[in-house]
């Protein structure tokens, strides 16, 4: 909302200095936006007057003009010196007083006047029309001063047209704030000051009643509370006078003719849109009458809006109708081409009426069509005040078009809606502010506010909100009021007690931190990728969709391949890799913990589970006292093995992945991960080759990912303390020649098992292989032994004993053979 | 007296050969030429029962004596040969200590979850619990629950991504290209559920992701972060919001930042107020970073608006209550002066490991 300064002043008292209102308008809850000064815009456009008028030399129809601008241009003397001006206009002689604007200005529509060379001639200048200063619609030659105008003065400050205007941001809640006298009383409330607000009345009523000249007919009250109807004739459409004018131009409008300008002027003084329907456009029924009909629209009923845009209307909409066939305009929003004001017009229908605040609101959604009358209306407009304002109109159609003003207003209005009454206690006011607001302060300000407020009993009071605030319906509606006018800042600051109660961060809380500081210290870092994904995704993965639902798909998405919700975070952490690499990073690791979404069939919400997903992909920065290999998979593993070791899951294994299932994992280097009772937690691997190019990687990248839930449910708070030994123990190294086929895993189980109690540790330490030294499709798997014993000192002949026998079983076991 | 001679030759022998003895082993040459099983002073030790009984006792002594002193002497030597040799390998030992030290890099924590955190742990310490709820939500949830009216146009599908409902039967939707499951926008639906499900007295937050249709640009993304707040409890007052954020403003800013209350609207809340935080780089003078303002604005709060209350069952006579939502993005900029906001979601390394 623009509130023109100047305007405000005619209503109410206000401080000098704009800026002290600003303050006070944040203060107590209207934002704004800027302040702008009115005419600051007609910077370096100056009264002047013509010295001579010449032909232009190469013209048939141009001038060759001496304008004087007094002091505004000087020589290098300092003496005054006129400009050479080039000008088209045909309107202006030698010694007239101009309007010029010189080079520097900025005209409306962002014209920047410039030295110019029109036709071979310079030109240091423009000599303006009222539309190009955006002062009027004349354009039929430039504007012609009274001959006592002085020369070289700011344009704005001869017209005394400068003003302040403020833009406020009108939160939704206040309706009233859209209109010039409804900031006068927030104005007058957040001062603490009177109002003297005087309305314009209808002098003389003349001719043929509206009531035999209109009919109307609501269909749906719900569609339409109130629509009135008044009649005005012999409108002499033409410019606005410059006053109204000059309103229109500062609340953000441009003028157009002087019917509409009236309608427009009104609907920001009182916030009350109103349409004006070109009469003569309506068809005279056989009653003599012009038929309104106000109707929900129907299913593909056409109308062409005045922005000459054909719309296609729902039942949804509520139309006016002519007769109740046409429609003529588009209810709250546009009004209709077919009925439009024009030179032509004589008689006006004007509309002030209510329309529903959600039909309004829908429809201007639906057609992506605002205008300053559906930002009205979907915030709701004062149903009581209709008939004032269409007075109001008729008395400024009276006053600016020479119009005679019909008696009588078509008023239908079948429910009128009674002012709330609301009991408010002041106790309890100072109880929510916690501060302590006299009785006084709240009595005063809600009756600047428009509040009627009379003492009710024990202590409380009944008051009558104005009609045009629907926001106040509720006591905490005026315990808002009276504490924003009291002032937010001034209310002392105070720490809740919170008794019985206590808060923290719940076990899996803290565990999911914990999984994210594990894998920091692995040298992962954590970023965040769109919970969105590309409808193919896992289809370029080669992530088959079993077990994770169908897609959860986003009606109005931004982009395409943002269309639907993600089912796994890896296709995102690929793409990061991919960026990392464009941009010539090619260390990369990178974890995320986050949500996918499952979605299901018959189900409106999806499961959204949590998973930590990791990716690693080139290696770490070498240092100059340290190389790294690139990130294999047993870097990847090794991260798991930490994760989960720091959670303190146990009975953890990795088996052979299937390439079937996991078709983005590279075959023969991707796991499986269990945990304690065989729970699949989730996988280990190298992302398979296909799967990296189909996401622009061009470097091998291992990853994992892993269910957040399975890792809280198999996580533990404490393993059991085992003792620290304390008596010595024997190590002994062996290097067992195998099969390739024997795992890792089957080997150590078969040590353990074989080594008995003694045993207390086997660690491998190196794989070897060498077809000549170790033999074709074998390995050396070395392993370091720990004997022990927790009750005494092993003599090297019990460890001789307890070792034999363990490599005789394993041996036997496994195929395999002691490498000497 | 051949042998008091012999012993003072070897005492001065000695004495010359430890000046001479530049090495351990040379030091130890000279220890074996004398001391050794076939040392001189050995030998001539052994011939001590040649000596008439009279003069053993003299000679005795005197024997011992160059014998401790020859010892000790080279005792001495040998501790200052063994310190010079430490000086050497120390001194060979010695590196250019400003060559960088040997690290095994750790990862970073993004940005936003490490501010994410720090608010956790602020409300954790004022005794709040940390609460979740989902990201695909009900509109009930969302916004008709929070006391949005059916036609706030935050609903729209300009301000809210609408999401498919796999099952739409019985629900009706007036305006195209909507439906009744979202992703929601805001974390304030997390209070519908905890009160749902939490008898006061409630002190919570919830932090989240959540989702706006703003293509994505240096100051807008469509999935960003909330932190909402709620509190509810009997006797809660404007004055307890506004200690419980003036606390959380100091310690998430510092201390020296100031807080300004401006009075705004909210659907869900009752009085509603934004709360701007004094600049930080003019001290609240007015500067190109705040707009000339001095302030900056962080967050958006209010007393719970009593239908909200009753949506979810609680007796607003009893009880009363604040809640508030911080955006965390918002706090990242302003704390770094974020040029481009895009960057938190591109997991450029670059980036990440500065925080």
């Amino acid at each position: 909302m623009r509130v023109s300064y100047e305007w405000l002043k005619d209503m109410v008292d206000v401080p000098e200095d704009p800026k002290d209102l600003v303050n006070e308008y944040i203060r107590t809850g209207t934002e704004v936006e800027g302040v702008e000064r009115v005419g600051a815009d007609l910077d370096h456009v100056y009264t002047a007057q013509v010295v001579s008028k010449k032909p232009h030399p190469d013209s048939d129809h141009m001038w060759l003009c001496q304008v004087s601008v007094g002091d505004k241009n000087v020589d290098e003397n300092g003496n005054p010196v006129p400009l050479q001006i080039v000008c088209g206009a045909q309107n202006f002689n030698e010694g007239d007083h101009i309007v010029t604007a010189m080079i520097g200005a900025v005209l409306p529509g962002d014209v920047k006047i410039k030295k110019s060379k029109l036709r071979g001639v310079e030109s240091y200048g423009m000599n303006c029309s009222e539309r190009e200063l955006g002062l009027g619609n004349d354009h039929d030659g430039i504007i012609i001063l009274p001959p006592d105008a002085p020369v070289g003065m700011l344009y704005t400050d001869y017209l005394g047209s400068s003003d302040t205007v403020i833009d406020c941001e009108i939160t939704p809640n206040r309706p009233d704030c859209l209109s010039m006298v409804g900031m006068a009383v927030e104005t007058s409330a957040v001062l603490d000051e009177g109002t003297h607000i005087t309305l314009p009345s209808i002098k003389e009523e003349k001719g043929p009643d509206a009531h035999d000249l209109v009919d109307v007919q609501i269909d749906d009250a719900e569609l339409c509370p109130r629509y009135t109807a008044r009649v005005v004739r012999n409108v002499k459409i033409g410019p606005s006078p410059e006053w109204l004018a000059r309103r229109v131009i500062a609340a953000g409008s441009r003028p157009i003719n002087n019917v509409v300008d009236v309608t427009n002027y009104v609907m920001y003084l009182t916030g009350q849109p109103l349409h004006a329907f070109d009469l003569g456009k309506l068809q005279k029924r056989e009653d003599g009458k012009r038929h309104v009909v106000v109707r929900a629209a129907r299913d593909g009923e056409l109308l062409t809006t005045l922005d000459e845009k054909e719309r296609t209307l729902t039942p949804d909409m509520c139309v006016i109708t002519d007769g109740g066939e046409t429609p003529i305009a588009l209810a709250g929003v546009m009004g209709g081409l077919n009925s439009e004001i024009d030179e032509t017009t004589t008689d006006v229908l004007l509309e002030s009426a209510t329309f529903s605040a959600g039909h309004t609101s829908r429809t201007s959604r639906n057609l992506d069509l605002m205008s300053e009358a559906s930002i009205r209306y979907e915030r709701q407009v004062d149903g009581a005040g209709c008939a004032d304002v269409s007075n109001i109109a008729a008395a400024l159609f009276e006053e600016c078009c020479s119009a005679e003003v019909c008696p009588g207003i078509v008023d239908v209005y079948p429910a009128p809606v009674p002012a709330p009454v609301i009991t408010m206690r002041p106790a309890r006011v100072r109880a929510l502010a916690g501060a302590d607001i006299p009785d006084d302060f709240m009595v005063e300000r809600l009756g600047r506010l428009g509040c009627k407020v009379e003492p009710a009993e024990n202590g409380a009071y009944t008051v009558t909100a104005p009609t045009n605030r629907p926001d106040l319906t509720r006591e905490v509606d005026l315990i808002e009021e009276v504490v924003r006018l009291w002032g937010e800042g001034d209310i002392t600051p105070t720490l809740p007690a919170a008794r019985n109660h206590a808060g923290g961060l719940t076990v899996d809380q803290q565990r999911i931190r914990k999984i994210g500081r594990t894998l920091r210290a692995c040298g992962l870092s954590e970023t965040t990728t769109y919970c969105f994904a590309d409808a193919n995704d896992l289809s370029k993965l080669g992530m088959s969709e079993e077990g994770r639902g169908i897609p959860v798909k986003i009606i109005n998405p931004l982009v395409a391949d943002q269309a639907e919700m993600r089912r796994s975070i890896l296709p995102g952490l690929l793409r990061s890799v991919a960026y990392n690499l464009d941009h010539g990073v090619d260390a990369v690791a990178l974890y995320e913990i986050g949500r996918v979404f499952f979605g299901h069939e018959n189900k409106s919400q999806p499961d959204e589970p949590s998973f930590v997903c990791g990716v690693l992909s080139g290696h770490r920065d070498d240092e100059w006292c340290q190389k790294f290999e690139d990130y294999d998979f047993f870097d990847a593993k090794g991260v798991v093995e930490q994760l989960l070791s720091a959670l303190r899951v146990t009975k953890v294994r990795f088996k052979v992945a299937d390439p079937q299932t996991y078709g983005w994992l590279q075959p023969g280097r991707a796991a499986e991960v269990y945990g304690n009772k065989g729970e699949l937690m989730g996988w280990v691997g190298n992302i398979h080759p296909k799967a990296l190019k189909a996401f622009g990687v061009d470097a091998p990248v291992v990853a994992f990912e892993l269910s957040v839930e399975s890792l809280l449910r198999l996580a533990h708070r404490e393993l059991p303390y085992v003792d620290v030994p304390t008596l010595p123990g024997v190590d002994v190294d062996l290097a067992i020649v195998v099969d390739e086929s024997v795992t890792c895993e089957q080997l150590e189980q078969r040590i353990k098992s074989a080594g008995g109690k003694l045993l207390s540790d086997v660690r491998l330490f190196d794989v070897y292989r060498d077809p000549v030294r170790v033999g074709l499709g074998k390995k050396s798997m070395a392993f370091s032994l720990t004997y022990r014993s927790a009750d005494h000192t092993l003599t090297s002949e019990e460890v001789d004993r307890a070792h034999k026998k363990l490599v005789d079983k394993v041996c036997r076991a496994t195929g395999g053979e002691v490498r000497g | 007296m051949a042998m008091s001679d012999d012993l003072k030759s070897i005492e001065a022998q000695v004495e010359e050969g430890l000046k001479r003895a530049e090495t351990m082993e040379a030091l130890e040459a000279l220890r074996v030429s004398m001391l050794g099983r076939k040392g001189r002073l050995t030998a001539l030790m052994h011939t001590m029962g040649q000596i008439p009984p009279e003069e053993r006792r003299v000679m005795g002594q005197m024997a011992n004596t160059v014998r401790a002193k020859v010892e000790a002497g080279i005792t001495a030597r040998r501790e200052e040969l063994a310190n010079e040799l430490l000086e050497r390998r120390m001194a060979a030992d010695a590196v250019d200590v400003t060559l960088p030290g040997r690290t095994l890099s750790p990862g970073t924590q993004h940005l936003i979850n490490q501010i994410r955190e720090e608010i956790e742990d602020i409300f954790c310490g004022l005794g709040y619990t940390v609460e979740d709820g989902p990201y695909v939500e009900t509109t009930y949830y969302n916004f008709t629950a929070l006391n949005a009216p059916e036609d706030h146009p935050s609903r729209s599908a300009r301000d809210t991504f609408y999401v498919v409902d796999n099952a739409p039967e019985g629900k009706e939707t007036h305006v195209q290209g909507e439906s009744d499951i979202l992703l929601r926008t805001q974390t304030s639906g997390v209070q519908v559920h905890t009160m749902e499900t939490h008898e006061p007295p409630i002190y919570m937050i919830c932090p989240g992701t959540v989702f706006r249709p703003d293509t994505a640009d240096a100051n807008h993304l469509p999935q960003f972060t909330q932190v909402e707040g709620l509190v509810v409890d009997e006797g809660i007052t404007f004055g307890d919001l506004k200690g419980t954020l003036d606390y959380f403003t100091r310690e998430i800013f510092g201390k020296d930042r100031a807080t300004r209350y401006r009075p705004h609207f909210f659907p869900f809340t009752e009085p509603s107020c934004e709360v701007d935080v004094s600049c930080g780089v003019c001290h609240g003078k007015g500067c190109r970073f705040c707009k000339n303002t001095g302030w900056l604005e962080i967050l958006g709060c209010g007393m719970v608006d009593p239908n909200v209350f009753r949506y979810c069952g609680i007796d607003p006579e009893k009880y009363t209550g604040f809640a508030f939502g911080i955006g965390v993005e918002r706090v990242a900029a302003l704390r770094y002066d974020l040029p481009d906001l895009r960057m938190l979601m591109t997991g450029d390394m670059r980036f990440l490991n500065q925080f």
